[in-house]
């Protein structure tokens, strides 16, 4: 589903991204962990291009761009986009818009289906993350565990063969983490791809097939989440992992 | 000095029976002016939204000319620009047949500078992640803008836009030095007739006064509609 190779990426001059190469196959739930500032983030925002990476190559589903001589035209940009959703750390809702606008604004705009479709689909999905009795009301109204779940709910509504997850909890009082853990995990169980950006080291054994611990832009161990969760083999992410524990 | 404040001449301050008499005629003075505010306040906005957004663009044969424009437009008085139209163009063979025409270009040109400016601030002010929200969902550019920016720019605009509203309404006064026969010649017409040029420019001061109460009870009404999304 998945396919980087050899990506790199520099900010101003620092390297924030070294040669990083990972495969996600469809149907796979992939944790991406590591300190801040170990380039997570950059990495799960280039997969969809809001950040262009310098050199390597990605390829979604059947789009494969190369970064490097040539710019990037639209069209390659909108293609690797149709195989992502993304859920942001802070939400990004539509402020002025009701939720049920929210999740329906893009497929609308889209017009790939006929309004009634949407609204159908709307309606189930709004369920599916709890939140039909809130489909009228404005972000603003609502608390971070309720944005994030209508954020996930937003990104579904276009049918993205993988799913990039940005810290999506991190932004959230502790007592609201639980409610879109669950929401992730009940997709994770329906089969659907998904790329996560996370510190919820339970959740993150719990429910990812694959563990990719980043270490200052390097990938420096990958394997089954279980085992570089628990018993890794480098150092770095031994202390890392230990360094959680103890918060 | 307390000689000065000791002679002034009270019973002259507001002569309410001239105002009286005389407001019919102002009330006609007042249609040029509302006709050159209302065409001025559309032209402007809309040119502004168009020079605003050129301004952010980045391309340089959008921005460049953007910035040229707001930066002469912003740093020349709206009266030597009018004299120009005005007293200048037909010098090297343009003319308007009708002042009042040259007072709303003059007027809209001028304002859609300050528009420009208040339109790339509100428009810079919707936080970057919403434009990213709308990417990662397939929005392009223009649907972007349309649909998520717009809208919440809008809020933001708003004060400072009938701030400029109330500006173009104000400085409609200065169509009156190029011969356009609005509130504040109509004013002055009366205070030569009369030498009541105290009575005469207050009422035009009320005048004013009362259109721009009337474009802040808009105000309002707007602001109340677009901050509905807010939680108190």
């Amino acid at each position: 589903m998945i396919t980087v190779k050899n990506l790199k990426k520099t900010f101003d001059d620092t390297p924030v991204l070294e040669s990083i190469n990972l495969e996600v196959k469809k149907g796979e739930v992939v944790c991406l962990v590591g300190a801040s500032g170990s380039g997570k983030t950059t990495l799960l925002r280039c997969l969809n291009l809001l950040e262009t990476p310098d050199e390597g190559s990605i390829r979604i589903g059947d789009k494969e761009v190369s970064f490097g001589e040539d710019k990037l035209s639209k069209k390659d940009i909108k293609d690797i986009r149709r195989y992502s959703g993304m859920v942001f750390q802070g939400f990004h809702l539509f402020p002025h818009m009701t939720l049920l606008e929210n999740i329906t604004q893009a497929p609308l705009t889209a017009k790939q289906q006929d309004k009634e479709t949407i609204m159908k689909e709307a309606s189930v999905l709004l369920e599916k993350v709890g939140l039909s009795e809130h489909q009228d009301k404005f972000p603003d109204a609502l608390s971070g565990g309720q944005q994030q779940r209508a954020a996930i709910a937003r990104a579904l509504m276009m049918h993205p063969e993988v799913m990039l997850f940005d810290e999506p909890t991190s932004a959230l009082d502790p007592q609201l983490v639980r409610e879109v853990l669950k929401v992730i995990e009940s997709l994770a169980k329906e089969g659907q791809t998904m790329v996560i950006v996370t510190h919820e080291m339970n959740f993150a054994r719990r429910i990812a097939d694959k563990a990719f611990f980043m270490d200052e832009g390097y990938i420096l161990e990958s394997g089954p989440a279980e085992q570089v969760l628990t018993d890794p083999k480098e150092d770095r992410t031994r202390e890392f992992l230990a360094l959680l524990e103890d918060e | 000095m307390f000689e000065t404040f000791r002679n002034i001449r009270w019973e002259y301050l507001f002569d309410l029976e001239l105002a009286l008499d005389s407001l019919p005629f102002l009330l006609q003075g007042l249609q040029n002016t509302m006709i050159i505010s209302l065409f001025s306040m559309v032209f402007a906005l809309l040119l502004g939204i168009v020079i605003g957004i050129a301004r952010m663009s980045k391309y340089a044969v959008l921005h460049l000319p953007a910035r040229l424009y707001i930066s002469f437009m912003r740093g020349t008085p709206l009266l030597v620009f009018v004299f120009i139209l005005y007293y200048g163009l037909p010098v090297i063979g343009i003319e308007f047949n009708n002042a009042l025409v040259a007072a709303i270009v003059g007027v809209s040109l001028n304002f859609a500078a300050y528009n420009a400016e208040v339109v790339r601030s509100a428009i810079l002010s919707v936080p970057r992640g919403q434009w990213e929200a709308a990417a990662t969902l397939q929005m392009d550019y223009f649907q972007t803008l349309r649909k998520i920016i717009i809208p919440q720019a809008t809020r933001i605009a708003l004060p400072p836009t009938f701030n400029i509203f109330m500006d173009v309404v104000k400085g409609t006064s200065l169509a009156s030095v190029i011969t356009v026969q609005e509130l504040l010649y109509s004013a002055r017409l009366v205070a030569g007739r009369t030498y009541d040029s105290m009575t005469m420019y207050i009422s035009a001061a009320l005048i004013y006064w009362m259109v721009c109460i009337v474009i802040g009870y808009f105000q309002d009404r707007l602001e109340v509609r677009y901050n509905r999304y807010l939680s108190k």
